[in-house]
């Protein structure tokens, strides 16, 4: 228990103390039970069938101070940054992680928003002002303090139009402008409408502060580790941040962050004792090891997403019998069990499961391939042939789309998979192929929506623009009183279910794998390795 | 004789100015741009417009061809878009440690296929020549990333830990600096090369074996090691130079798969990185530098055949 992230926060200890404390070890799958049954969960056979629950409970053993631990990161190359705001592959998320922090940030069991600079975020009247109050005697790495003209300045730099960075999907719509200094630990964000989804927004790894002055080039953060070298592919090095707020944490004197670009060296860095923990761990290898006593896999369910995408405003998929045929082609259970080798659980074209207002009631979606042959029919979209454009960008997609072309033969629809590289992929054609593939984190709905589901989203890959959603979301938006709230999101979600341009045939695993030797991971719901890459929670067993 | 080699230089300059325009149309061929590659999953069109901006992506690719050939032509191979550093800043820790893989692959896989293919002429249908035989005739089918995955559980992971699985070289040391990550490579391109020169050894030593002149050496009396090695193998030696040759070249390439399957910092990893992000500077430099290899170490080939062969030597002139 002594490494639980957010410790410190009595709200947080009780509720999942409470969780943790009566459930032991199968944390993971009991307490994905547990919400689920909350929300009402009544699926066939979805909340984690047969997921071996190999939670690795290292969260009882005892850590020891010192030591260097050296992390087998996926992907990255020359692009690579260290830059706190353009984070793009897994190498860069995992630095962010751990030499910077955003206000605030979802904890990797996706329970509640955890307050990090922040001490709190709190509405005005009306969600369209924000109040973000810091806690006290913050400091940067090289010693100033953290003020409210760090978090201006941070803000600035997301949202700049010139240069917007990563967050500025999230949290463009604050009128950057008009932000104020109420005093030194103050202030105030007022948002171009209001938006009580603000706080999960904000609260994410990307959004992280930095100081006024900040120079990439020679970084500084307040995170659990300082910088001290970086080379693009490579590898980059990080000390213990002795004045961490965060008492007794990091564990570990040094983080040594290694690039990976190949699933098989990356495995074998592992087993041959080259990095002590290794990110994305391809389930083939699960078996081969965890036989081996010297090593340990960390599996976490979580809501992470890779849908089709279907242009609702693209021939044939601008006729909405084409996409529910195209949903019902699905057998998601044998998407499940071969793209992903079991390491998932089937979903409903809906995202956002762990999101108090997420629709478990509508009926689960099965395959009917009768039923997807006669609204092809009526569409006059008999023998249909379509193009699916993918690319190895996520694990486990091009399989899905392979798997996909095989199930739609079964209603006499020649889906022809095009396989592209990575380039091409996010090349003139991203955000506009009619039929592609795509891969989210998790997350709460609305931030989801925000991403993706507007007119004005960055990612509006599906071009869903519903008048009666948008109305659903505005209203949802503006409403403070939960219920209320849930009641006109399960609305929204509904025709989203009924008519939305997403297949979403499942939630995908994170699987990691580490050194025996270490402890204090825990699994993620968030759907970031090894419980947000928090190693500032992690280090060599005594 | 010189008159050859400058003629030879000539053509080579020729055909590393014609690689290079092929693989510009390459890259042009390629959808997307860097600016799309670097930004990947966030290449939203504010970002890419605003990262093109920044690494003058909107000139004509035409321009920035020129831009490329212009600063060759006076020394400097232009800067990353990746990286926004100069390219032969990036590369040259990578070229270091390539040249000295592909430079101890070579040192060991030469003299031992060579020894090899004599030792089986030698011993013609005997258990030796058969056993080499086949055993070089199954590596050469092998793909060499097999080779090198196999090389991996046998002695890295599964079967005996000797050494490293994955070549991890910090930034501030050369492969030199830590012998124990090449060996592993190393092993798996003299594995790749050494059945194609053992081989063309032990093919031209036979013939030279039954050749008269070593029966007549033979016959007068020349003790068997001095046949062998004064007399037969520098006339066999020919054809293994040009193979030979032709195995180092492939392996300037061949790097590529080797460096990727032990993630090895040289130059076939930076190639593979560059592609994928549509740098073209970089991938430029790369493979310039990889065709500038093959067509010196065909020349030198060349020059070693007409030094060892006297009647070339003496037409030369």
């Amino acid at each position: 228990m002594t490494i639980e992230p957010g410790m410190r926060w009595v709200d947080a200890l009780t509720r999942r103390q409470a969780l943790r404390g009566a459930l032991g070890t199968g944390v993971a799958l009991t307490a994905g039970g547990v919400l689920g049954a909350c929300g009402g969960d009544g699926d066939g056979g979805g909340g984690g069938g047969g997921t071996p629950a190999t939670s690795s409970s290292t969260g009882d053993a005892e850590l020891k101070p010192g030591g260097i631990l050296r992390v087998g990161a996926t992907g990255g190359g020359a692009e690579d940054t260290i830059d706190a705001h353009r984070p793009t592959s897994d190498p860069d998320i995992m630095r962010v992680w751990n030499m910077y922090e955003s206000l605030a940030v979802r904890t990797p069991d996706f329970e509640e928003l955890e307050m990090l600079l922040a001490e709190s975020i709190e509405a005005g009247k009306t969600p369209k002002t924000w109040d973000i109050r810091l806690k006290p005697d913050l400091t940067f790495h090289n010693g100033k303090p953290v003020t409210a003209d760090d978090v201006i300045f941070s803000l600035r730099r997301i949202v700049d139009e010139k240069d917007p960075k990563v967050g500025a999907a999230s949290i463009g719509y604050i009128d950057a402008k008009w932000l104020k200094k109420l005093d030194d630990r103050t202030v105030r964000v007022p948002l171009q409408f209001a938006n009580a989804g603000f706080p999960d927004d904000l609260g994410q790894y990307f959004n992280a502060i930095v100081p006024t002055d900040y120079d990439p080039e020679n970084p500084v953060g307040t995170g659990p580790f300082k910088y001290d070298s970086f080379t693009p592919g490579e590898q980059s090095r990080f000390l213990k941040n002795p004045d961490y707020w965060e008492d007794g944490k990091p564990y570990v004197d040094e983080l040594i962050i290694v690039d990976f670009t190949d699933d098989t060296a990356r495995v074998n860095a592992l087993l041959g004792g080259q990095v002590d923990a290794i990110t994305t761990l391809p389930a083939s290898q699960i078996a081969n090891v965890q036989a081996n006593p010297n090593f340990k896999v960390l599996i976490s369910e979580t809501g992470a997403w890779q849908p089709f995408t279907m242009r609702v405003d693209a021939a044939p998929f601008d006729d909405n019998r084409v996409r529910q045929a195209f949903r019902l082609i699905v057998d998601r259970q044998q998407m499940v069990d071969q793209v992903l080798s079991g390491q998932g659980r089937i979903a409903n074209d809906l995202y956002a499961p762990y999101d108090p207002a997420f629709a478990s009631d509508l009926p689960q979606r099965e395959q009917d391939l009768e039923q997807a042959k006669s609204l092809l029919k009526q569409a006059g979209h008999e023998g249909l042939s379509v193009e699916l454009v993918t690319a190895p960008v996520f694990q486990g997609i091009v399989e899905a789309a392979q798997v996909f072309a095989e199930q739609a033969k079964g209603a006499g629809v020649d889906v022809k998979v095009r396989k592209v590289d990575s380039g091409t992929f996010y090349g003139d054609n991203y955000l506009k192929w009619p039929f592609a593939q795509d891969f989210w984190a998790t997350r709460v709905y609305l931030a989801q929506v925000a991403q993706g589901d507007l007119p004005e989203s960055p990612f509006n890959e599906t071009h869903w623009k519903d008048p009666r959603f948008l109305d659903l979301i505005q209203q949802a938006r503006a409403e403070l009183d939960e219920a209320k709230r849930k009641e006109i999101l399960v609305e929204a979600q509904t025709i989203q279910h009924e008519e939305g341009g997403y297949i979403i045939p499942y939630f995908s695993n994170i699987i990691d794998g580490y050194s025996a030797k270490l402890g204090g991971f825990v699994e993620a719901k968030s759907g970031f390795p090894f419980g947000n890459y928090w190693f500032k929670n992690s280090g060599f067993v005594a | 004789m010189r008159k050859m080699i400058l003629q030879r230089l000539a053509l080579g300059v020729l055909t590393l100015w014609l690689i290079s325009l092929i693989v510009f149309a390459a890259l042009l061929a390629l959808p997307g741009d860097a600016a799309t590659a670097i930004l990947g999953r966030e290449a939203t069109p504010d970002r890419v417009a605003a990262l093109r901006d920044q690494l003058n992506l909107d000139d004509s690719i035409v321009s920035q061809y020129l831009q490329w050939i212009g600063g060759v032509l006076s020394g400097s191979f232009g800067t990353s878009a990746a990286t926004q550093e100069p390219v032969s800043e990036l590369l040259s820790a990578r070229v270091g440690n390539s040249a000295f893989l592909v430079l101890v692959a070579a040192l060991v896989a030469i003299p031992l296929s060579i020894g090899l293919g004599v030792l089986m002429a030698m011993r013609r249908d005997r258990p030796v020549d058969h056993i080499g035989s086949t055993l070089s005739l199954v590596l050469a089918a092998l793909p060499e990333f097999v080779i090198g995955i196999g090389l991996i559980l046998l002695f890295a992971t599964s079967v005996f830990q000797w050494f490293p699985a994955v070549s991890l070289i910090a930034p501030d040391q050369r492969a030199w600096d830590v012998p124990d990550v090449v060996v592993l490579p190393a092993l798996t391109l003299v594995l790749a090369v050494v059945p194609y020169i053992s081989r063309i050894m032990r093919g031209s030593m036979i013939e030279v074996l039954e050749s008269e002149y070593v029966t007549m050496a033979r016959l007068k009396g020349i003790s068997e090691r001095e046949v062998i090695w004064r007399h037969a193998v520098p006339n066999a030696i020919v054809p293994a130079i040009q193979v030979a040759a032709l195995q180092l070249a492939w392996m300037a390439g061949g790097v590529v798969l080797v460096e990727f399957v032990f993630s090895y910092p040289g130059i076939g990893q930076a190639l593979v990185g560059a592609v994928e992000n549509r740098d073209m500077p970089v991938v430029q430099t790369v493979t310039i530098l990889g065709a500038g290899i093959y067509v010196l170490l065909n020349l030198v080939a060349d020059l070693l055949t007409i030094l060892v062969t006297p009647k070339l030597r003496t037409s030369a002139r």
